[in-house]
């Protein structure tokens, strides 16, 4: 994407510093970042050709939603982990700051996790680093895979979990 | 300052899209993104989208102008070739893309679309049909969304 172009002009740069890269970082924004729409537009295309493995999915919920708000996810449960054999559902809304701003993700199905609210299933970005310092080249896709990643994760691994088929 | 990163290409067609825009046509850039473009297409005189104002939006990718403009309809339009996200089907915007056509170009293009719809080569399958089927009852539907959707502003 945009950032990855403007690599040669991060090495001419003599005199680099985190001011410099904050500045790098608006001025290309301002400069060639895609917006919002036509990024979703390639989010929506990239999930319709299916990502990877399979092992996360996603799509648009609502085909008329001119602004592609609302998305399902699905991720499959890691082998190896109390989560194998399940498939999750979570729902994603973009807002109109989407992706400078991260969007809202929250399990439908229930599960047991640590970044995960018991009584809402939103994930909380405070205990998942993804959301908390997100960045606008992340994408659903993103978002998705490491949470997948966060259910192998030690203190997910083995937790009990809620009876399969259940909804927050 | 930040025009200065811009290519000279797209000053130039930016200019003169403002100065000398097309008849029927507007675009401008959008104030915080020089290649991300605000459109307006009327709609063509003797097509079911006369009198409606259409908006549209233009993002110039990075690889511009070896790559297409990205365009898409923001208002709803009953168009055998565009889709209910306002995605277009138009060879120019894919494979039939040269670096010697334009913004300008481009945009033309769209609206000589609306003046022939291709019902052949659908994007909608619904609308499509509906078009060979009764062209005559799919001509009423799309001047009704016109009226109810493009009426302006």
């Amino acid at each position: 994407m945009t950032i990855g172009s403007g690599g040669s002009a991060i090495v001419a740069l003599s005199t680099w510093n985190c001011k410099s890269a904050l500045f790098y970082h608006f001025f290309f924004f301002f400069l060639s970042a895609v917006p919002r729409n036509f990024r979703l537009l390639e989010e929506l295309e990239r999930g319709e050709k299916g990502i990877g493995d399979g092992s996360v999915s996603y799509g648009m919920d609502d085909a008329d939603d001119i602004y592609m708000r609302s998305w399902t996810g699905t991720i499959i449960g890691p082998h190896n982990t109390v989560h194998e054999g399940r498939i999750y559902q979570l729902k994603l809304f973009c807002d109109k700051d989407y992706p400078e701003k991260p969007p809202s993700v929250r399990f439908y199905s229930r599960i047991n996790m640590a970044c995960v609210n018991h009584e809402t299933g939103a994930v909380e970005a405070k205990k998942f680093g993804m959301l908390a310092h997100w960045q606008r080249e992340f994408t659903m896709d993103n978002v998705l895979t490491q949470l997948r990643k966060e259910m192998a994760a030690s203190q997910n691994r083995k937790l009990v979990q809620p009876p399969e088929g259940t909804h927050f | 300052m930040a025009n200065s990163n811009l290519p000279r290409r797209i000053i130039k067609e930016t200019q003169r899209l403002l100065s000398e825009p097309a008849p029927g046509i507007s675009a401008s850039p959008s104030e915080d993104n020089m290649r991300y473009f605000n459109v307006m297409i009327l709609g063509p005189t003797q097509s079911p989208y006369e009198g409606g104002v259409f908006k549209l939006e233009l993002f110039l990718p990075e690889e511009y102008p070896m790559a297409a403009p990205k365009v898409r309809f923001l208002t709803k339009i009953y168009h055998p070739n565009i889709d209910k996200l306002g995605r277009i089907c138009l060879d120019i915007l894919k494979d039939k893309w040269s670096p010697a056509l334009q913004i300008r170009t481009v945009l033309l293009s769209i609206q000589a679309l609306l003046s022939a719809p291709n019902p052949d080569d659908p994007l909608s399958e619904n609308i499509a049909k509906h078009w060979k089927s009764n062209e005559a009852e799919a001509v009423e539907t799309a001047k009704e969304w016109t009226r109810l959707y493009a009426s302006g502003v």
